[in-house]
């Protein structure tokens, strides 16, 4: 129901999520994520295939954004749908987050222009 | 002399030793026929004859009926005239019998010894009762020896030993009387545990309904039930089942039976009055019948709606401290089914506002105080006064003991049932939050309804559940997902938190529209949670736990915890306004 797609472009990991972030699926998205910090470098999260996102998805998000700033290493969203918007904006964190529209404009960001 | 001394002692102390053997024996065994036949077996023995029969009376003192019998014909069966023979005579006339010799006395009946061959040459015969209380006879025949026949001393020793025994089958007869009366007095206290069981467990003093049933005997016709429904509002009942002790009792555990099933059900009195009043008019039986008020209490806007089957009038006190009764609309159930036909039993519906309800059997106001006088429909009432600012439990103490005060005993089942609504105004337990408009209690329309297992992999069900659900009623696209947001994250706190992820709990969730409200109720029969801990987060602290409850609170209008149903779990009740 939920996919994960890890792709390395520029020195940048693009993680692609598709499907529901819910509890049952938060999980296994939290444990992705985690994986790729590791790799220490920078993230785009492309939520354009995510229609819903619930609180334990947005946990996940935070925790991985907490991780990257103390690395020092960018976490940014990109292509995050309407619905899914609306719950980061609900939660306050729309503005804590780093969203772009779409991916090329989060890469964009990622190489500093 | 010392020698006759000597001789008669010894024989009174054989004596003795007999009797308590005897005694011995008839307390030691349940068994009173093998008892019987141990006491004639030893008496034939000790008195040296060859066969004995011990006779008692039957109940209607017409015949002696031969229990038990030694010797070498078996006569035990045997059933003889109590009025006439030597056993009748003996017993008629409450003296010993002697026949030292039959071939001498012409009244001897020679029957029995043709029938069963044996030769009768001398009997015995003692009557065995305590003073006016008559038991039968002991007979014996035939004394061993050359002679085969009886002296007087023989008809002494047996007239004691007779009435010995007469006194030992009377205690026996008395102790097994005292164990059925115990049996049926421990069947009694059986039937008033169960009875009891069926009333509901005392609640808080904050939770707005109670009540009190005191039986006039150890079982009682009355009943009082109450418990709280998914959406929060509370039933009661309170009934009165005519005439008291079992058949009463009886009665009164099947109508609570059937309202505290159906009443689960069947949310509107009218509708749940005319069920169980065709269920109890089919089997009631020797013109009993109910008396009974069933109702629905909404605690967050002080609404009282009831239907009342015959009972004495409810009392209402209003908060400005004014009393009024409202009278019963329909006859009791279990008279007629037909009196009311297919429909409903009329309902009534009041505004508390504030005040109180109550409901009560005419063993309250017709209870006995300490002067012998009846409480009354105004000693109560001042009774009520007495107590508003104390609270309901004051109320119910006082009303018990006033009531037992005196020691005559309770003339009638007395039985009372509170609707406090002044509790709920004050009660953080019964918040009055959100109220819609309308004057009615009604719930409006159900149009989703799921009970599901509370694990993370049902929670997509949820969603779309909800979903069509909120698209029906005409939400927006925005607002649509909002309440699919708040349901599904209510759903994750009852998993997360009141099942703490125990996969084997459900979770109950119902969707109403009421005027311009969609009102979601959420259930779990987890154990009730601290609500005072349900916080949403700070939103300056960025962590995950907490947030899920910022969601609800952010796109509901209204987010309640009601009052922990009785069954346990907990109750949440979110409203989002249409348009």
């Amino acid at each position: 129901m939920m996919e994960y797609e890890v792709e390395e472009r520029s020195n940048t990991l693009i993680i692609r999520l598709t499907g529901d972030i819910d509890l049952q699926t938060s999980p296994n998205v939290r444990q992705g994520l985690m994986g790729s910090i590791d790799k220490g470098r920078p993230i785009i999260v492309d939520l354009s295939g995510v229609d819903y996102i619930d609180s334990s998805g947005v946990a996940s998000l935070v925790e991985s954004l907490q991780t990257m700033r103390k690395k020092g290493k960018q976490f940014i969203l990109v292509s995050v749908s309407e619905k899914a918007m609306r719950v980061f904006q609900l939660a306050r964190l729309d503005k804590v987050f780093t969203i772009c529209s779409d991916l090329d404009e989060g890469l964009k960001i990622v190489k500093g222009e | 002399m010392s020698q006759i001394d000597d001789s008669v002692s010894s024989e009174a102390q054989g004596a003795l030793d007999f009797l308590a053997e005897m005694g011995q024996e008839f307390s030691s065994t349940p068994d009173l026929d093998k008892t019987l036949l141990k006491a004639v077996h030893l008496i034939a023995e000790y008195v040296k004859a060859e066969a004995g029969a011990l006779f008692l009376l039957d109940k209607n003192q017409k015949y002696l009926d031969c229990v038990a019998s030694v010797g070498p014909v078996q006569i035990t069966g045997l059933r003889l005239n109590a009025d006439h023979g030597i056993v009748g005579n003996s017993v008629q006339q409450n003296s010993g019998y002697i026949v030292k010799d039959v071939e001498a006395d012409p009244t001897f009946n020679k029957a029995v010894d043709d029938k069963t061959g044996y030769k009768t040459r001398s009997i015995l015969c003692a009557p065995m009762g305590v003073k006016d209380e008559r038991v039968g006879a002991i007979e014996l025949i035939n004394k061993r020896g050359d002679t085969g026949l009886f002296s007087d001393d023989d008809l002494n020793l047996l007239q004691v030993l007779a009435t010995s025994a007469a006194l030992a089958i009377l205690n026996a007869r008395m102790a097994e009387q005292l164990v059925e009366q115990e049996r049926l007095r421990r069947e009694l206290e059986l039937a008033a545990e169960i009875q009891r069981s069926l009333l509901p467990n005392i609640s808080p003093e904050d939770f707005p309904v109670h009540g009190m049933n005191l039986p006039a005997r150890v079982v009682s016709g009355d009943f009082y039930d109450y418990y709280q429904l998914d959406d929060g509002r509370i039933a009661f009942t309170l009934g009165d089942v005519s005439g008291k002790g079992m058949n009463a009792a009886l009665l009164m555990a099947k109508t609570a039976s059937l309202l505290r099933c159906l009443g689960k059900a069947i949310l509107e009195p009218g509708a749940l009055l005319a069920r169980v009043n065709e269920e109890v008019c089919e089997t009631v039986t020797r013109g009993m019948f109910v008396t009974l008020v069933q109702g629905i209490y909404d605690p967050e806007r002080g609404y009282v709606r009831f239907a009342n089957a015959g009972h004495e009038p409810p009392l209402v006190l209003t908060s400005k401290g004014e009393f009024f009764t409202i009278p019963a609309e329909s006859p009791p159930l279990g008279i007629s089914p037909s009196l009311i036909g297919d429909e409903n039993f009329p309902e009534q519906e009041i505004h508390l506002d504030g005040g109180a309800l109550y409901i009560f059997s005419d063993g309250v106001t017709e209870g006995y105080l300490a002067m012998g006088d009846e409480l009354g429909a105004e000693g109560f009432k001042s009774l009520v006064k007495k107590t508003e600012k104390k609270g309901v439990f004051s109320l119910l103490s006082i009303l018990k003991a006033k009531i037992l005060e005196g020691d005559r005993p309770l003339r009638d089942d007395v039985t009372l049932l509170v609707v406090d609504d002044n509790i709920s105004v004050k009660s953080k337990r019964f918040e009055r939050g959100f109220v819609e408009a309308g004057p009615t209690v009604s719930l409006g329309e159900k149009l989703m309804t799921i009970r599901i297992a509370a694990r993370p992999d049902r929670l997509r069900l949820v969603r779309r559940s909800v979903e069509e659900t909120s698209k029906f009623i005409g939400f927006g696209k925005n607002d649509v997902s909002d309440i699919v947001l708040a349901v599904d994250e209510a759903c994750q706190n009852i998993i997360r938190h009141a099942y703490k992820a125990n996969e084997d709990g459900e979770i109950s969730i119902e969707i109403r529209k009421r005027d311009s409200a969609m009102i979601i109720l959420l259930r779990d029969y987890a154990e009730a949670i601290d609500v005072s801990k349900v916080k949403p987060r700070d939103l300056n602290d960025i962590k995950p736990g907490g947030l899920g409850t910022h969601l609800i609170r952010e796109v509901m209008d209204d987010v309640n915890f009601l009052s922990p149903p009785f069954d346990g779990g907990n109750l949440l009740r979110m409203v989002k306004m249409i348009g």
